[in-house]
């Protein structure tokens, strides 16, 4: 019966927040370009119903297994994701011992899967996507493994559960400052959401998207979004002290940090800048990088 | 059987179905991945076998490193996405004979080897028994190790991003002449003596 609930507050969570995601994309775009938004609510819906009355496109020769596989396999990448996370004290759909390393493995994942996505579709654009993806993804993702296993120590755990439990006196956010900011980075990318755009922007028509409509459109920009959500859960509970909190039940606390956590992300992939990848390379390799462990030498410190 | 011999078996044909599909397929992005698959099954058995983190860290490890194999072959190799089939097996006798060979060698000390039947207690701390192994006891054979790959892959990658396909990488590139001994075709640098700056 639990088993059964937890599931379906899973699939509710994943669908709920990925509507959120859109609703809050909709009305940042109304409010750059200065227009009122039109059904701002009804919008993400009317567009899955648009993505899924288009055709499915087909390219000559795709690598048609793994072309329709990356859509779904991302999708589940995010589930799995989120599962890792507790509602509460005593709900959690995947209670592994070794939480943060399954994580690791979500990204490492992610970035087969999105380049994957680009390759088999055969297509100009989706390469040159799919590579820029790889380039920028994995340095990226080394940064996240930092910041995490930061966030491991003094919970002395690698269980997602026990990391929340280490914050009831202080939440990882204030102990170790730099470590949310760099994460939030994380979920830029794992999303492929505005400066960290590589893989399906608009400079490159659509990236590894470019080819794709209808139903595995509608699964892919999902994923995306579904993606979104798992950060932010996980940031939310490594950072925030996820369920935790006075007067409000949990699981509500958990989701009033994770929404908070969207709108920053939200916010800031509508802000931020693109910059060329080779530029974001530099950036990332001589900067964010040595800030990363800089950081875990701090939280390493503070620790002992 | 039960739940956990179900699943070793599917994750067994997995491995040993996708791990011989690696020497059929004619891509070498599909090679990568299918061995990154067959490789991630054997990480979930070892999950069965009650090594969480050891399980978990080879799918995670081998994602990463099948992404940037499949990468790096692309690169070097003239192919140039890895979507065009390719022949991917090479010396076809040699290698057939130590296939069967080493698969000879490894079932026989199966059979020979008497395996310890001495199961983990299901609440046995076995990642931190791990960690205590790998930053205790056997941390200076571990460090080594770490240490010494990685200055062969820095070594590796300096040597071979020197030659490049015009020449060495320091003296910069020149585009081959048109006809055999002529000049380099393309416009000429001003300078022949690699400073590329110039000042107007």
């Amino acid at each position: 019966m639990t088993l059964i609930a937890l599931t379906v507050a899973w699939v509710a969570f994943l669908l709920g927040m990925a509507w959120y995601i859109a609703v809050l994309d909709g009305l940042w775009a109304a409010a750059r370009e200065g227009r009122a938004p039109r059904a701002p609510l009804a919008n993400p819906l009317y567009r899955c119903a648009t993505i899924l009355r288009q055709q499915s496109n087909l390219t000559e020769a795709p690598d048609l297994l793994n072309w329709r596989l990356a859509p779904a396999l991302y999708a589940g990448l995010a589930g799995t994701g989120v599962a890792l996370v507790p509602f509460s004290s005593a709900s959690v759909l995947a209670d592994l011992e070794v939480g943060i390393v399954w994580w690791g493995a979500v990204e490492a994942l992610t970035v087969v899967v999105v380049f994957l996505h680009g390759w088999s579709a055969n297509s100009q654009l989706g390469l040159i996507g799919a590579y820029r993806y790889v380039a920028i993804g994995l340095p990226v993702m080394l940064i996240s493994m930092f910041v995490l296993i930061a966030a491991a120590l003094p919970a002395e755990s690698l269980a997602v559960p026990k990391i929340i439990e280490s914050q009831r006196e202080l939440w990882n956010v204030i102990r170790q400052p730099l470590g949310l900011p760099l994460f939030l980075l994380l979920g830029l990318s794992l999303s492929f959401r505005g400066p960290f755009n590589y893989a399906d922007s608009a400079d490159i028509a659509g990236g590894t998207a470019a080819e794709v409509s209808g139903a595995p459109r509608l699964v892919w920009e999902f994923a995306r979004l579904a993606m979104l959500t798992a950060v932010a859960t996980v940031a939310a509970s490594v950072f925030l002290g996820g369920y935790l909190g006075p007067w409000l039940p949990g699981p509500v606390w958990l989701v009033l940090k994770t929404t908070a956590v969207l709108l920053v992300s939200v916010g800031l992939s509508h802000q931020l800048a693109r910059i060329s990848p080779s530029r974001m390379m530099t950036l990332i390799w001589t900067v964010l990088l040595p800030l990363s462990f800089l950081h875990l030498v701090w939280a390493g410190v503070l620790a002992l | 059987m039960n739940v956990t011999d179900i699943a070793f078996w599917i994750f067994a044909a997995i491995a040993v179905v996708s791990g011989w599909r690696v020497f059929c397929t004619d891509s070498m992005v599909r090679a990568s991945f299918l061995l990154m698959l067959s490789f991630i099954a054997v990480g979930l058995i070892m999950v069965l076998l009650n090594a969480p983190y050891l399980g978990i860290a080879t799918v995670f490890m081998m994602a990463v490193e099948m992404m940037v194999m499949a990468l790096f072959m692309v690169m070097y190799m003239m192919n140039p996405a890895g979507l065009n089939p390719m022949m991917m097996v090479h010396q076809h006798r040699f290698s057939i004979a130590a296939g069967v060979f080493v698969f000879a060698a490894l079932t026989g000390l199966i059979v020979v080897t008497r395996f310890s039947s001495n199961p983990v207690a299901p609440d046995a701390e076995v990642v931190v028994g791990l960690g205590k192994e790998l930053l205790g006891d056997s941390m200076l054979i571990f460090e080594t190790a770490g240490v010494t790959l990685l200055a062969t892959m820095v070594a590796s990658v300096i040597l071979s991003s020197r030659s490049g396909r015009f020449g060495e990488a320091d003296t910069g590139a020149v585009p081959p002449p048109l006809e055999p001994g002529g000049e380099p075709a393309g416009r000429q640098p001003e300078q022949a003596s690699g400073h590329a700056h110039h000042h107007h």
